[in-house]
């Protein structure tokens, strides 16, 4: 990520505040749900899971919040939603990529899966079990059948 | 096992270790011959398979996403896709494509290979379904299939395995075709539903087409190769061919490649057989001019590289109220239906389709997806319509035939190459008058299905891009030397000791998944080959 901003007289470092922006990023392209069961996207460690899976989106997630200044944090939804539409319209690359990468994050969490009833972790070597099936059904299936053409064979 | 070093002439030279040469190989080794096969990429380790971690589905868009063109390994060919609506997707490795198919395991119909007597339209192929039934049984057992006897859209076949479990995709969608009164089955599948020849069973992890982790999917590395390794078969990886050579009689006695090091390398040979797919193969044909064979070899009758078939592909999905634990299993391998397989004379066009029931995607894919199409938003909107979907999809791929025209082919690209220089090819590529009346018809069958599934959404694709799996015709069988490039045992008409033995035979494409057909044709050739030792050549 890069360093901005030059107003020396902030309360917070250009690096916290860059976090600030992240922070209000993620939780505004995925907040937690009405119903709080799903948490937002900026209550996990984003930026732990960019620099240990995609270290090479590093820049450009440092560019991304270029587009956004110091008041996006403070601002309220429907200003902060107006402003990622607007990016993600001249920018949809970028943006399709930092969405990515956000949702990558957001749906390996073991949390968050756990939520959507899927296990925690990667699928092997657990598995999943699945129902077999009523097979008894295919009796109607070999009575109705045309069958292949007989004939060619 | 035996090692050819650089000057030693080997008995046969097997290009290509992907489904049809791991078959050929193992056939061809109880000959005694000294075999030798050369693959430009490497072995897979399952160890390395996305599912062996949390970031797996990442991981399809990149390293182990279908589309060589994506992934972009070194190992692998960039392809010009630009005059095609469909791209050509693979794997180049030991095993080829069978590494990331989804090992969906019909068999071409009888009806398959005499698609000009009955529907006057292509051409009749010069073996038939019985001649290659021993053969599919054959490789059934040696590749691992799970399945159920007793389909009637078949004559009568006996899978080794019993059939994976169909879940609640399979059986919500079985019940529709029930209501429908139509055809539906449990999928042949090269997957094993219980252990088998040392293997584990399928764990359904989900997304086969990453490779498998487990070992339940029947790739060729685990199944044939192993087994041709121990009967003496050489293989050498990292090695990619650029061009067979000729002598002076106008007979293969080699192949130029080049090695891991990127060093132009010579290989003397007996007998060549091509096995690079339908595409893989008349590119290095094509590259391979000389002064008998200016146009490419094997290509006297300007058929190499013609005639290329996909089977277009449409996609019917089905949002359902209840979920369905669309994850969960072997995405591609669940039921089928052959109620529009076979030629009906009410319909618009001639031959028919194979409509395969597809597990969902995971969360990631199904968040991507969703964002795509506009129906998973970001933002506030974004839980409520993920968890309507996610776990809530069935999905009907409609596998359409392909007929073939000369039109549509595989030439070497002007200006693309490889990592080591050698042309890239070019796909020149329409869909028929007959395919898009085909297309047509499944979406709306596809939509009637899911209507009487009671899915509370259906959206569907009319064709489906990334679907280019199956590459077939492009170097097509024929008893006629002036309308075809290889016997009906795979030799080709213009030079003696080269033989092709993968999809690019085709002369028809049926409305299957080809692999289970392929390497039946494989072995076919193999065993005739082995029949006629004494007089191969004449």
């Amino acid at each position: 990520m890069t360093n901005d901003g030059n107003a020396t007289d902030h309360p917070l470092s250009p690096a916290q505040r860059q976090r600030q922006r992240l922070s209000a990023l993620l939780d505004t392209i995925l907040p937690a749900s009405e119903d709080g069961a799903m948490p937002s996207a900026g209550e996990l460690d984003f930026l732990a899971f960019v620099r240990e899976q995609a270290e090479d989106f590093m820049p450009a997630l440092g560019r991304a919040l270029d587009h956004f200044d110091d008041e996006f944090p403070d601002s309220p939804l429907p200003v902060r939603l107006a402003r990622v539409q607007d990016y993600a319209g001249t920018e949809g690359k970028a943006f399709n990529s930092l969405l990515f990468h956000i949702y990558d994050c957001y749906y390996q969490d073991d949390r968050v899966r756990e939520l959507i009833g899927v296990m925690p972790g990667p699928p092997f070597p657990q598995g999943n079990t699945v129902e077999p099936g009523d097979l008894s059904r295919l009796d109607a299936v070999v009575a109705r059948s045309p069958g292949y053409r007989r004939s060619l064979r | 096992m035996n090692k050819a070093s650089d000057n030693e002439t080997v008995d046969v030279l097997i290009i290509g270790a992907g489904a049809s040469g791991a078959a050929v190989a193992w056939s061809l080794a109880d000959t005694r011959m000294h075999i030798l096969c050369l693959e430009q990429g490497d072995w897979t380790t399952t160890s390395d398979y996305p599912t062996n971690a949390k970031n797996w589905e990442a991981q399809q868009f990149g390293a182990y996403n279908i589309n060589p063109n994506v992934r972009g390994l070194e190992t692998d060919y960039p392809i010009n896709g630009d005059a095609s609506p469909i791209d050509v997707v693979n794997f180049n490795g030991v095993g080829g494509s069978t590494i990331l198919y989804a090992a969906h395991w019909p068999r071409l119909h009888p009806s398959d290979f005499r698609v000009k007597t009955l529907d006057g339209v292509a051409d009749d192929w010069p073996v038939d379904y019985a001649q290659l039934e021993p053969y599919f049984v054959e490789n059934d057992r040696m590749m691992g299939v799970s399945g159920l006897a007793g389909d009637p859209m078949y004559p009568p076949k006996l899978p080794p395995l019993p059939p994976l479990p169909m879940g609640l995709v399979g059986d919500t969608m079985a019940k529709a075709y029930d209501k429908l009164g139509w055809h539906w089955w449990p999928s042949d599948s090269a997957i094993i539903s219980e252990p088998y020849e040392g293997r584990d069973k399928c764990l359904n992890l989900g997304p086969c087409v990453s490779g498998c982790s487990q070992g339940g999917k029947s790739s060729t590395d685990i199944t044939y190769w192993p087994q041709a390794i121990r009967s003496g078969v050489e293989l050498r990886t990292r090695c990619r061919v650029r061009e067979i050579t000729v002598n002076e009689q106008g007979m293969a006695d080699g192949a130029i490649y080049y090695d891991g090091d990127g060093q132009e390398r010579f290989q003397k040979a007996e007998v060549v057989i091509m096995a690079c797919n339908g595409v893989g193969t008349p590119r290095i044909l094509l590259n391979s001019k000389s002064a008998q064979f200016p146009d490419g070899l094997a290509n006297n009758s300007g058929l190499v590289g013609k005639n290329l078939m996909f089977h277009p592909v449409s996609v019917v999905q089905g949002v359902f109220e209840e979920r369905l634990d669309s994850h969960k299993g072997p995405q591609g391998c669940c039921i089928l239906s052959k109620e529009f397989y076979e030629t009906d004379g009410d319909r618009d066009f001639v031959r028919g389709y194979n409509m395969q029931i597809v597990r969902g995607a995971g969360p990631l894919t199904t968040a991507m997806q969703g964002h795509g199409s506009g129906t998973i938003p970001w933002g506030p909107g974004h839980h409520e319509a993920f968890r309507k979907r996610f776990d809530h999809v069935a999905s009907i791929v409609n596998v359409c035939e392909d007929l073939p025209e000369e039109c549509n082919t595989v030439t070497l690209d002007p200006e693309l190459v490889d990592s080591n220089g050698i042309p890239a090819p070019k796909i020149t590529y329409r869909v028929s008058e007959n395919s898009r009346k085909m297309l047509a018809h499944s979406v709306a069958r596809g939509r009637e299905v899911m209507e009487a599934a009671g899915a509370r959404e259906i959206v569907s694709n009319d064709l489906l891009r990334a679907s280019g799996w199956h590459l077939l015709g492009t170097a097509r069988m024929g008893h006629d030397p002036a309308s075809s490039v290889v016997n009906s045992w795979g030799r080709s008409h213009d030079v003696k000791n080269l033989f092709i033995v993968d999809g690019s035979i085709f002369v028809t494409s049926g409305g299957v998944n080809p692999t289970s057909t392929i390497q039946a044709l494989a072995l076919h050739i193999a065993d005739t080959m082995k029949q006629n030792l004494a007089n191969l050549f004449d």
